[in-house]
């Protein structure tokens, strides 16, 4: 894995030296700072619908958002014989756990969109995803009540060996532009942007938009010690409208 | 004015809440202007566009190497570019180094490379600042101070002879209430003008405000245009931001900063009170 989104160091090194009681301070002072994100998420949220742009909009090379091709062994595996042994399942706080192929999320219907990708480093690049509506998984799921979050394991560590996650609550998840989108620009997704199959969700900042998913869990809570996703884990905020 | 205003006389010209807002839209502009140069440094380019467009990039600041090996920083404006090592492009890492950076660690925050945490500054005082112009606009309004500083058409035959006043090329201000035109000039546009402008550019930036307002971003010509919209208007705050040091500090500092502390100011000949 390479990184290339600045990784952030919430740590005490980027503000005032070292040592644990400055680090707790940092610590405070970065969580007292971040409150704002509930208001930002209570205010903001996931309501509207991003813009659908024209296939003339589309931009003529897609950047490649933060991390490239996983070295991952199981990735390689999965990959052999054009993805014949990927097994996507969906599992946690469901009545129907289910497991899909590639070829069955093929055969479902997909809606096709052409919107635009908006990194949190600022910059942005128009293209057609196209693939499954989440909220059609989820309703073939059956969510039981007390789920909350929608987590999505990826192929793909760190150089620490840190798993690559990330996570939506059941709102953002069912919101009828966040895909598992299949393709890209009318073909399939390449490795890069996150074959095989790749979140889509067009109304928050492109790190929400976890590639190569290999699982799917509904849960009521994040992992212990977990902020909700990878890039969350680094300190960026898990509401990602902003 | 009840009564004409005597040099030397002290008045009560700033309300607890000016004061209060004052200082506190001073800190979170600074605090914003720091962290968004971090947020900048993640994608140090500007284009006039929706999407990311090579062909139509305003600003970018980069580092290449030098044909002795050694490394520039460039920026190019408007399609020219200008060797700008140590200053923008290739400077200051905040760790003892260079590195290929827009804007030097001296002048982020943090000072390191941490969009992150630039993010969550620029946050929370974005609602600092929001906050405290609500509160200064709405008991300004309340309290009927703001019309002290509010431009007016009457003030505006007022403008040029206090510009010849100030380049020294008139003996005497014209007269003028406890603002002089200029000042409620200045003071109405970044007031009205400039602060709502940049809250509302920089709102634009997030998918989530673009789904909800998209009119918004498309009025601002699409999101990198609200992006370059959002710097450009930190530069002339930033141009409003000097001249303001420039007045304060040759008009009389003390009695100025003391002004904004206590409330109370000392009357200069020509200061008027009200209106």
């Amino acid at each position: 894995m390479k990184r290339r989104l600045f990784v952030a160091t919430l740590s005490a090194t980027s503000l005032v030296g070292c040592g644990p009681v400055k680090d707790q301070l940092t610590t405070s002072l970065y969580g007292v700072l971040n409150s704002v994100q509930g208001l930002n998420h209570a205010i903001i949220g996931t309501r509207g619908m991003a813009r659908l742009y024209k296939e003339s909009d589309i931009s003529s090379d897609y950047r490649i958002d933060s991390l490239d091709t996983p070295s991952d062994t199981r990735y390689a595996d999965a990959a052999r014989d054009n993805w014949a042994g990927y097994r996507l399942p969906v599992i946690g706080l469901v009545d129907r756990p289910h497991v899909f192929t590639l070829a069955e999320l093929r055969a479902m219907p997909q809606l096709g969109e052409i919107t635009r990708h908006d990194c949190v480093e600022g910059w942005s690049v128009i293209g057609k995803w196209s693939g499954v509506p989440l909220a059609t998984i989820l309703a073939m799921a059956q969510p039981k009540t007390n789920a909350r979050y929608v987590i999505f394991r990826c192929f793909d560590k760190d150089e620490t060996g840190v798993e690559y996650y990330e996570s939506l609550d059941l709102h953002e998840a069912a919101h009828p532009q966040t895909l598992l989108a299949l393709d890209l620009n009318g073909k399939p997704v390449d490795p890069d942007h996150g074959a095989p199959v790749r979140l889509r969700i067009p109304t928050q900042l492109g790190y929400k938009s976890a590639k190569w998913v290999r699982q799917i869990e509904l849960a009521a809570a994040f992992p212990t010690q977990s902020k909700g996703g990878y890039w969350e884990d680094q300190g960026y905020e898990w509401y990602a409208g902003i | 004015m009840t009564e004409p205003p005597v040099a030397g006389q002290r008045v009560y010209r700033h309300s607890v809440t000016a004061r209060v807002t004052h200082w506190l839209w001073a800190l979170a502009l600074l605090v914003l202007v720091m962290s968004g140069l971090q947020i900048f440094n993640a994608s140090p380019q500007l284009d006039a566009s929706d999407k990311s467009d090579s062909a139509r990039r305003v600003l970018s600041f980069d580092a290449r190497q030098a044909a002795d090996g050694s490394t520039v920083g460039t920026t190019t404006i408007f399609g020219h570019t200008f060797i700008t090592t140590h200053v923008f492009g290739y400077t200051d890492d905040g760790a003892g180094g260079q590195a290929e950076r827009a804007f030097p660690a001296a002048v982020t925050l943090p000072g390191s490379q941490d969009l992150a945490a630039g993010r969550v500054w620029h946050f929370f005082f974005g609602w600092v600042l929001v906050l405290s112009i609500v509160v200064y606009i709405v008991v300004g309004a309340v309290r009927k101070d703001l019309r002290e500083l509010i431009l007016r058409p009457s003030d505006i035959p007022k403008l040029l002879p206090m510009q010849l006043y100030y380049l020294r090329l008139r003996k005497d201000p014209p007269p003028h209430g406890t603002y002089n035109p200029l000042q409620k000039a200045a003071y109405t546009v970044v007031l009205f003008v400039f602060l709502p402008l940049i809250i509302l550019t920089g709102l634009a930036l997030s998918p989530g405000v673009d789904a909800i307002a998209g009119p918004l971003t498309w009025l601002l010509g699409g999101r990198q245009f609200a992006r370059t919209w959002h710097f450009t208007l930190m530069v002339l705050l930033i141009g409003y931001f000097c001249t303001h040091m420039v007045l304060v500090f040759s008009t009389g500092a003390w009695n100025n900063i003391k002004s904004m502390i206590t409330g109370w100011y000392r009357l200069k000949e020509h200061d008027g009170v009200g209106v």
